[in-house]
């Protein structure tokens, strides 16, 4: 699986179904700040990586592909 | 000295005379209802560790009506160690806070072995715990007489959301959680202390003050001291969050901080959405001081997802400021009772 796909199927698991990797996530409501949290929780789990605290932005984590281009920074 | 939390109990021969497998008719041990009500009454929690039948040792506990007295209570046959290690696991406390009442000498020496850091008590000197200082909390607060009425409602909580299907928006939704945000009285001070104390992960500073410099606070123009209570459909969570924010030129949070009995709830985005609308209204710069530790980065994060920049650094010390130009509103699946805006 590509990062882009584990992190689908993340959203899969918390209930969040068939989204595409380019939709804005904060405004189309599907990442409130609890669900950000979780999601950085889970992608250092998965990825065995630490993100800094500059990474930490909206700007990384505003889409699905956003987010793996930020994870695979890491990798 | 550390305090007791929370007491486990044996049943035969310590809680009630008689051992029940052989005397259906057992009753409780005379001073036993006093001192179950009085450790209540001082927010010490209380739950039974027995080598019974589950059915049939419960049934006695309802028909003595003190059953409701005990949280997640461990009636099986397997060693009390294990029990108490699982009590305090479903509670979430630390083993080094609990203390173990049993007649038995071999129980008490099998916990003690096991669990070093469990007070273990003889049923014979129960007459004498409830002038014991480590059974006497330092105060007692609103939410100290509340406390085992509020873990009840957690353990249905938790039942509920382990076996909630959909998202965990959903399930937000359907608590019909009320926030109310109030300016912080008198009558808030012990519990204000005590949330400083003892709140450490979702803790933005871990800044503490005395009691009296809290009390300054109340009545400083240059400061905005809230306390937040939260309620939800099964319940009453307390005061369960605490705002102190400079309030001069700029406005700038000291402290911001949650029980972690409400982690995974959205209470800290509510917060920092209340103070940006504050801040707005004031026509103010927002600034927040964090303070990392090994244990708050949940609250840094909940920072930067909530539209805050880090403007400096400097050893794990941060200054950071919102700067988002969104305008933001609180989550749907909160009702907010405020004054201020």
């Amino acid at each position: 699986m590509t990062t882009q796909e584990r992190i689908l199927a993340f959203f899969e698991e918390k209930g969040i179904k068939g989204i595409d990797p380019e939709t804005d996530l904060f405004k189309g409501g599907y990442v409130n700040s609890l669900f950000a949290l979780e999601i950085v929780m889970y992608l250092e789990k998965e990825f065995k990586i630490k993100m800094k605290n500059k990474d930490i932005t909206e700007k990384n984590f505003k889409t699905v592909t956003k987010i793996a281009e930020t994870v695979e920074r890491y990798l | 000295m550390q305090k007791v939390k929370c007491l486990v109990w044996d049943l035969d021969n310590t809680l009630w005379d008689g051992i029940l497998t052989e005397d259906k008719n057992v009753s409780l041990k005379a001073g036993v209802k006093e001192i179950i009500k009085g450790l209540d009454e001082r927010g010490i929690l209380q739950s039974i560790a027995s080598k019974n039948n589950f059915e049939d040792a419960y049934k006695k506990l309802e028909e003595l009506g003190i059953s409701e007295y005990f949280l997640y209570p461990q009636i099986n046959w397997g060693p009390k160690s294990a029990s108490i290690k699982r009590i305090s696991e479903q509670l979430n406390l630390g083993i080094d806070s609990f203390a173990f009442a049993d007649d038995s000498p071999f129980e008490r020496g099998e916990v003690a072995e096991a669990l070093p850091q469990v007070l273990c008590i003889d049923a014979a000197d129960m007459d004498k715990i409830l002038d014991d200082k480590r059974f006497i909390p330092r105060f007692i607060t609103e939410d100290t007489v509340n406390r085992r009425k509020m873990y009840m409602a957690d353990y249905s909580r938790r039942q509920d959301e382990e076996s909630f299907d959909g998202t965990s928006e959903e399930f937000l939704k359907g608590l019909d959680m009320v926030l109310s945000i109030a300016p912080v009285t008198e009558h808030d001070l012990q519990r204000a202390y005590e949330l400083t104390v003892r709140t450490h992960q979702l803790n933005s500073t871990g800044y503490t003050y005395s009691y009296d410099e809290l009390k300054e606070f109340i009545n400083s123009e240059d400061y905005i001291f809230l306390i937040a209570q939260l309620t939800d459909k099964y319940g009453d969570y307390g005061k369960i969050g605490l705002i102190l924010v400079e309030n001069t030129d700029v406005m700038r949070i000291k402290l911001l901080l949650m029980s972690c009995r409400v982690m995974s709830r959205g209470v800290g985005s509510a917060l920092l959405i209340y103070l940006e609308k504050l801040a707005k209204k004031e026509g103010k710069r927002l600034l927040a001081d964090f303070l990392a530790t090994d244990r708050n980065r949940v609250m840094y994060i909940t920072y930067k997802f909530m539209g805050f920049d880090e403007i400096e650094e400097h050893d794990g010390a941060s200054i950071l400021e919102y700067t988002s130009e969104e305008e933001r509103d609180f989550p749907p699946y909160f009702t907010i009772n405020t004054e201020k805006l």
